[in-house]
């Protein structure tokens, strides 16, 4: 009776590994052709252009914080530095118990104001508006939490008077060019593009200096060097691999640029949304599509935005439970976009690939090896096969993290440094054990705790973006 | 009963693995390889080419003014290269004598002729890259080839012709682009064609208008678009034509030339636009009118300030804003159309741009006092309590704090004490609190009879 079964399972299990390899396989051809093409067009579109046209739209720069009193103060000032000939800087406090506030207060000389809120986004009630003294272009919103980082957006997007928005995580740290260049496919095409998101690299290891990033370097903790790797992947293969096809669902909210008109006509970040970034994207397709309107959403490999990614267990754990918990949430929200025809490639394409590669990929990866399990348990397992599908699957992962490294270097070549490539291509060999398996677990505890309606907005641990904040840097 | 993996063994998933992860093997062995020899390669091309980079650097005036020959220099692929990259980086800052040397430098060693030829006989990205190449030198005998790159049949070409002749700076460049325009034939991203042409009609808008009254319909907001960033006082009864266009991305376009060119007739004009039904058009005929901050437009930005789009009512704000001379009348004007949105929007922006706290620092300035307290006064009726309780905390100067004291103190705002309740907090110092006392003091016995003086004025 088990045979049969397992069989099944195996067979299953076989044709959806085969499935998932080779979507891989052509995002990461589609992602090396569209790099490469996207490298040469950068070295001719000179940012001058955009820079100084007359076309180049205004955009609100929106950044939701909670008790993120040790790095705001920083990530401000980097911000407001941001070489961009017109922008506005609306910094929603939302409901911190730490310093946030009152950092800010001291810092920018904030007022606070009888500034007009129109909630035309419906949000938590909003405390008061402060503005600058000394810099203009900066408004400080002072809210109630919500709990979630959608309604802290949302409650800036209600003070947004540009015709952009530029969703950009507290923590985060942009460079100073990276408003122009990921602006540069809206002033190309601003009738069809309606939004845009940049790269998300990680900052562990490099030096920061005056708010911006001195020397790119590795992090040296085992843990934020496999989440460099994994960025590097979602982002170079990933992400620029469904850009190619115009099927792009994610757009980080560390670092988007959305259309405001359109962000306002959709009711803004679904309150509640914990994937807040992939469920404004997934309702954009959703109403573009259903409008029959022709649109683009559009990924820039080149802005970069640094962060800070988690370097304890605990936290990365937490971080990327939830975020499966949001795909979760994301998901079954949209679900009438599966296999829906109205919406297209959309509907037929990039939404079942999350549905059965990303959501139920660790469910199919603990079943696998529950089979494996058994298998041997029961004397049925092939040793010379298993070892030659762990072999194949381990060179395979290999190789699509290789090919990460080598868009890397075929184009933006961040890591200049030796010793930084050859650790990079090391921790391409290294991430498959244990640290998959680990990952899983924790997106199987983000199911989980969408199955249990868990939709807190948990913070991760930061040392911070200042300079004296970061002893991983002055270990180099 | 045989194993499930040797059954699948049998039927060819195992042999598809075994050859699956070869193919993986060799793959991941040759992507080292290549990432490895390439970074290998380039660090030895960069460190060979900085090194000619610093030869040619040392030679760059004998390069320039012909006294090493050409072909010294050009038959090396590596060297012309890097005298080329030089040569177009420094004519985009260089100053006219010596951008005219370089010109001729261009001329005289063939690089003009090089890169023209190949910009005619090649196709893809190296005819790309000659049109870029050609685009930056910026000479007028580069036009024809330009011109033939519009007509290519890849995008990237087209955009680099374009791109090209826009760089040039001169409507004889343009030409060629308004002609394809017009009949539709010039497939390039509408901004790349906005900046060719803003670029090079500058000195002559009247050859857009001429393209824009034969064109087709599709074409006529972009060359709308166009006129609306160079046009002249000149072209006055045109923008009057096309601000009564049927388009209307053409009328907005026309709001916007008006702002640009300021002829006589622009506030007539742009008053009209005020009321178009199109709210992008009212948008654009209000920022116009903020442009150019012309006290006969306060009514008109009053009109704007009560429209039922929020982004014309916060860009008419934005222009009476900029009234800096005029502001009390624009509040008191702003109150009596008792419209609440309008005041708050007025007030929001004059918060927002630093209106109200360049008028709380006026009232250190004697010769400005009188008139910072008047607007003051009528931005306090408007609402605008929190920053000046604030100011009169935390100015800087504290003989502007006594000033915006006795002045709050003195205006009977009653609500004034609600608000006040917020600031009182356990932190404040005392000397802060003690100004906070008196100012309950002082608006606290004339609250009834103040509050009904206010209610009158407003």
């Amino acid at each position: 009776m088990i045979g049969p079964i397992l069989q099944w399972v195996n067979t299953l299990m076989f044709f959806y590994y085969l499935a998932c390899n080779l979507v891989y396989l052509r995002l990461l051809v589609a992602a090396i052709k569209a790099s490469v093409l996207q490298n040469r067009r950068q070295k001719t579109a000179w940012l001058d252009r955009v820079r100084r046209s007359p076309l180049t739209p205004p955009i609100s720069l929106l950044v939701p914080a909670h008790n993120e009193e040790r790095s705001i103060v920083e990530s401000v000032r980097s911000l407001l530095r941001l070489d961009y000939p017109d922008f506005e800087l609306i910094v929603t406090n939302d409901g911190s118990t730490d310093g946030t506030l009152l950092q800010l207060i001291e810092h920018f000389q904030l007022t606070q104001s009888d500034y007009l809120y129109l909630p035309q986004i419906e949000t938590k009630p909003v405390r008061g508006v402060y503005l600058s003294r000394t810099e203009r272009r900066l408004i400080v919103l002072d809210k109630e939490s919500d709990g979630s980082k959608s309604d802290a957006i949302n409650a800036a997007m209600n003070l947004a008077s540009k015709p952009y928005v530029c969703v950009v995580d507290a923590d985060s740290m942009l460079e100073r060019d990276g408003l122009l260049r990921i602006m540069a496919p809206v002033v190309n095409d601003p009738d069809r593009v309606v939004a845009a998101g940049g790269i998300v690299r990680v900052i562990n290891g490099s030096q920061v200096k005056n708010g911006s990033v001195g020397a790119v370097r590795l992090p040296w903790g085992f843990l934020e060097m496999m989440q460099v790797q994994e960025y590097l992947r979602a982002f170079l293969i990933g992400r620029e691999g469904w850009n190619a096809f115009n099927m792009l669902l994610i757009i980080s909210g560390a670092f988007g640029v959305f259309r405001t008109d359109l962000c306002k006509q959709l009711g803004g970040f679904r309150r509640g949304a914990i994937g807040e970034d992939l469920d404004l994207v997934v309702r954009m397709h959703r109403h573009l599509r259903e409008q029959e309107q022709k649109y683009r959403v559009h990924f820039v490999a080149d802005p970069v935005c640094w962060t800070e990614v988690p370097s304890t267990f605990k936290s990365l754990g937490n971080q990327r439970a939830r975020w499966h918990n949001g795909l979760a949430e994301c998901l079954w929200h949209n679900r009438r976009m599966l296999f829906n025809s109205r919406y297209g490639r959309i509907g037929w394409v990039a939404i079942p690939y999350m549905w059965f590669f990303e959501l139920v990929a660790p469910v199919f990866e603990l079943l696998g090896w529950m089979s494996i399990l058994v298998a041997a348990f029961l004397g049925l397992l092939s040793e010379r096969f298993f070892i030659q599908f762990l072999l194949f699957g381990y060179v395979f992962s290999t190789l699509i993290s290789i090919g990460s490294v080598l868009i890397e270097e075929m184009t933006y070549r961040r890591y200049e440094n030796w010793r930084d490539l050859a650790r990079l291509i090391c921790f391409c060999f290294l991430e498959h054990f244990p640290y998959r398996q680990i990952h899983s677990v924790w997106r199987l505890r983000g199911i989980w705790q969408y199955l249990e309606g868990h939709h807190a907005w948990t913070k991760i641990e930061r040392v911070g973006l200042g300079e004296s904040a970061r002893p991983s840097a002055a270990g180099i | 009963m045989p194993s499930v993996s040797k059954l699948l063994g049998l039927i060819g998933p195992a042999g598809l693995i075994v050859q699956a992860l070869l193919a993986s093997l060799a793959a991941v062995v040759g992507l080292l390889i290549f990432i490895l020899l390439r970074r290998g390669a380039r660090h030895v091309y960069f460190w060979r080419r900085d090194r000619r980079v610093l030869e040619t650097r040392a030679d760059w005036n004998a390069i320039v003014a012909g006294t090493i020959p050409p072909k010294e220099w050009v038959l090396s692929r590596m060297r012309r290269e890097i005298v080329e990259g030089i040569l177009l980086d420094r004519l985009e800052v260089a100053p006219p004598k010596e951008a005219q040397e370089l010109l001729e430098c261009v001329r005289f060693s063939g690089l003009l002729d090089t890169r023209v030829h190949e910009a005619r006989t090649w196709r893809g990205w190296r005819r790309h890259k000659a049109l870029l190449a050609l685009g930056r030198m910026r000479v007028p005998e580069a036009i024809p080839a330009l011109t033939e790159g519009l007509d290519d049949a890849e995008e990237e070409c087209r955009i680099a012709a374009t791109r090209g002749l826009g760089r040039m700076g001169l409507p004889r460049a343009a030409v060629p682009i308004l002609q394809r325009l017009s009949t539709g034939k010039l497939q390039v991203p509408s901004s790349v064609l906005l900046d060719a042409l803003i670029n090079n009609c500058r000195p002559t808008p009247g050859l857009v208008l001429t393209f824009l009254l034969k064109s087709a319909d599709s074409a006529k907001p972009l060359l709308a678009r166009v006129l609306g960033e160079i046009a002249t006082p000149d072209l006055d009864e045109d923008l009057l034509l096309l601000a009564s266009d049927e388009s209307s991305e053409v009328r907005a376009s026309a709001a916007r030339a008006l702002a640009c060119a300021k002829p006589g007739l622009a506030v007539s004009i742009l008053t009209g636009l005020v009321d178009d039904e199109e709210w992008f058009v009212r948008l654009r005929a209000v920022v116009a009118l903020g442009e150019l901050e012309d006290p006969r437009t306060i009514p008109v930005l009053l009109h704007g300030l009560c429209d039922r789009n929020r982004q014309v009512r916060i860009r008419s704000a934005c222009g009476l804003s900029r009234l800096k001379n005029h502001l009390e009348d624009i509040i008191c004007l702003a109150l009596k159309t008792q419209d609440a949105y309008a005041v708050q929007e007025l007030i929001s922006e004059l918060e927002r741009s630093g209106g109200i706290f360049e008028m709380v620092t006026a009232l250190g300035d004697s010769r400005r006092r009188a008139k910072a307290e008047a607007a003051l006064l009528a931005a306090l009726r408007g609402g605008c309590r929190r920053i000046l309780l604030d100011l009169v905390l935390h100015h800087e100067n504290w003989r502007t704090r006594g000033a915006l004291a006795r002045l709050l103190g003195h205006s009977g705002d009653s609500e004034l004490l609600k608000i006040m309740e917020l600031f009182d907090s356990p932190g404040l110092p005392v000397r802060k609190r003690r100004v906070l006392r008196w100012l309950e003091r002082q608006l606290a016995p004339t609250q009834a009879s103040l509050s009904q003086a206010v209610r009158v004025v407003a």
